[in-house]
Formats: structure tokens, C-alpha cells, sequence
């Protein structure tokens, strides 16, 4: 009877080729491992446990239904965000949650808003832990739109160029820096906010 | 070029995404102009403050779950799609052809009934005389009895005949 794979201690390339053939334990061992990192990015954009778990599951399965066309130019995790990026980026355009808000009726009728906020200097952070930084940050990147926080996450996060974005986004590079200019002017105001709230800054 | 717009050059440049010539014009801007070496360093700041922020999350469900969730739904749609590739079935092959057919069948069937049932109106009267008869106004009803040995057929025709006419077809 032929020994059955060592999963577990397998290199990923190796899982990979394996669940190529169709050998759903390998795949499976590939989901354990790379989990986590497909919910995160999902939860990053979509800002909905339960959405993003749906989203991270259905990445999976297409993940699956694809592999044929994993041929390891990038890594397999950068693959699979990848999938998680564009089914949530499918989901906001179906929810239509790409509405027009306030910010961009003002930018119609008064000229763009970034002229018009201060750009917030965050120096004095050093006592700051990462850990608590990071979660400062993560709750101003929840308080940004839909495509603000889109446009941060697929370019800082996801590392994708502003052609990429424009091309997953639908809308044009200018489009693209623009958000990505105003998303980081507020992000920096929120995160400014939030620190002196919490008597960190002046 | 408007402030907007040096606003997101500058950026393009921290970005990365200026090369050659542009990002070499606008790095030797950055020396001479102290605002434009502000946004810079601001912006540095804020791509700095971003690295590697995305906090890390533990999927609110146990592994095992998430994996027979994702297994069934991988089975789900291979079900789906092998159901789709299927060729149909030899009946299935068979009814294509029939359903049609028997449909242009039925149709012609119909057309032809109606063709033979029209009744033929034209009574003799003998070699000099000939009465037609038009369908619109008639009437007919045919009765069986029950062992088949006898047919009645009633017709019914409300057209005002003259006597002389009658009374030739009666002889």
C-alpha cells in the first residue's frame, strides 16, 4: 500500500502539485495554512465577519476550480488574496455600496477636499507599541468609505500599482490617486483624533 | 499645473510610481521647494506609519468547519458542473426528435380532419335537378344505438325551400 504524503511538513510548491492532481487533502492542508491571511484581507475590505468569512470560503473554492492557472509567478497566498480581493470587490459593486456621500457632494460643489483638510503631522508616537498603533489604525481604516479604505488596502496592503487598482477599481489612475491622497489625509486626522483622545499626543 | 495636482505628483513619487525623467524633475523640485519637501516627508510618514498595519485576525471558526464548509461547496459545484456536461440520455436524445415531430404530426392530423368532415352539400335530385345546400345553416346529429346495429343521422337545415323543390327531392 503506497505511504500516504507527509502534509503537514510538505513544502508549498509540493502541496500545490499535489492538489493540481486533485488530492483534496493536500488542499486542505494548503486552506489551514493560509486561512487566516484570506479572512484578514477579506475583513480589511469588507469590514463584515460574517461577509468575510463567506468571502475567504467562496476564495477557496474558486482558488480550487483554478489552480490549473497557478503557475507560482507570485506566491500561492499572494494568489489567493488576490482571488479574496476581487470577490470582494464584486461584492461591494453588488451591495452598490460605492455610493456617493457627503465628502465627494461637497468635492462636486466646492472643488476638491483635499485642498481643504490639514495634512495631521503624527510625530511624537514613539512610546506608541506597534500593536496598539496597528489597532488605532485599524479602527480610523473602518471609519473611511468603502473606496477610500479600498484604495489603502489594495495598495498598501495588497502592494498593487495604481494601474492595477485602477484596472480591479473600474475608474481611471487619477481616480485612484486622488482617493488614495485624501484616504491617508483622513486616515491621518482619525488616527490624530483617536491619539489624543486617548492622552498620546498633545 | 494647479495645487491638486502637485499634490499627487509628489505622492506618485513617494509612491514609487514616477520613473525616469519625471521622478528626477521632480526630486530636484524637492530641493528647492521647502512646501513640496514638507508633503514629501509627510507623506513618507504616513506610508511608514502603514507598513505592515494590517492587523492580524484569527478566522471566527474552527478549522475544521471552514474546511467541510469549503470541501462541500468544492463537491457542490463539481456535481454542478459534471450535471451540465453530461450528454443526455438516449430517451432524452430521443424525445428531441419526437416532441417536434409529433407536434407538426398532430397538426397535419387536425388539417386533414378538417378537410374529409366538411360534408359534401350537393344533393341529387335526379339527372335535371339539383338543390345546394350552404353549411352555415345546417344542422347535424348523429345517434347510435347502443349495439351498434343502427345509425340515425338528423339533419336539420332551416332554409326556406320551395314546396315544388321538396317535393321533386322527396320523389
Amino acid at each position: 500500500m503506497p505511504e500516504e504524503p507527509a502534509y503537514s511538513s510538505a513544502e508549498e510548491p509540493q502541496l500545490v502539485e499535489w492538489a493540481k492532481a486533485g488530492d483534496m487533502q493536500a488542499f486542505e492542508e494548503l486552506v489551514s495554512r493560509h486561512r487566516d491571511r484570506a479572512y484578514v484581507r477579506a475583513y480589511s475590505i469588507m469590514r463584515n465577519e460574517s461577509l468575510a468569512v463567506d468571502l475567504s470560503q467562496n476564495a477557496w473554492v474558486k482558488a480550487w476550480q483554478r489552480l490549473e492557472q497557478f503557475h507560482g509567478e507570485a506566491s500561492f497566498p499572494t494568489w489567493l488574496s488576490r482571488i479574496v480581493t476581487n470577490l470582494c470587490l464584486d461584492e461591494l459593486r453588488r451591495q452598490k455600496r460605492a455610493r456617493t456621500d457627503s465628502i465627494e457632494a461637497m468635492e462636486e460643489s466646492t472643488g476638491p477636499v483635499e485642498n481643504r483638510m490639514e495634512m495631521e503631522t503624527l510625530d511624537p508616537i514613539e512610546g506608541l507599541g506597534r500593536e496598539e498603533l496597528r489597532e488605532r489604525i485599524d479602527a480610523a481604516l473602518a471609519k473611511l468609505s468603502d473606496k477610500h479604505r479600498t484604495v489603502i488596502v489594495l495598495y498598501e496592503f495588497e502592494q498593487l500599482e495604481y494601474r492595477e487598482i485602477a484596472e480591479k477599481m473600474g475608474t481611471s489612475i487619477g481616480t485612484v490617486m486622488s482617493r488614495l491622497f485624501y484616504a491617508r489625509k483622513r486616515l491621518a486626522s482619525l488616527l490624530k483624533e483617536t491619539l489624543k483622545r486617548d492622552g498620546l499626543i498633545e | 499645473m494647479n495645487e491638486n495636482e502637485i499634490q499627487l505628483k509628489v505622492q506618485a513619487l513617494v509612491d514609487g510610481e514616477l520613473t525616469g525623467q519625471e521622478a528626477k524633475e521632480w526630486r530636484s523640485r524637492l530641493e528647492t521647494d521647502a512646501r513640496l519637501k514638507e508633503l514629501h516627508a509627510w507623506l513618507t510618514g504616513v506610508r511608514g506609519l502603514m507598513t505592515g498595519a494590517e492587523l492580524p485576525r484569527t478566522l471566527p471558526e474552527s478549522g475544521d468547519f471552514h474546511w467541510s464548509q469549503i470541501s462541500e461547496a468544492i463537491r457542490h459545484e463539481e456535481r454542478e458542473t459534471k450535471r451540465l456536461a453530461r450528454p443526455a440520455s438516449g430517451a432524452n436524445r430521443l424525445l428531441r426528435w419526437v416532441v417536434p415531430l409529433a407536434g407538426v404530426a398532430c397538426l397535419v392530423l387536425l388539417l386533414t380532419l378538417q378537410q374529409t368532415t366538411k360534408p359534401d352539400l350537393g344533393i341529387s335530385l335526379g339527372s335535371d335537378h339539383e338543390l345546394e345546400l350552404s353549411i352555415d345553416d345546417l344542422d347535424v346529429m348523429t345517434f347510435n344505438t347502443g349495439d351498434d346495429t343502427m345509425s340515425v343521422v338528423w339533419l336539420d337545415y332551416s332554409l326556406d325551400l320551395q314546396q315544388d323543390e321538396i317535393d321533386l327531392w322527396l320523389d
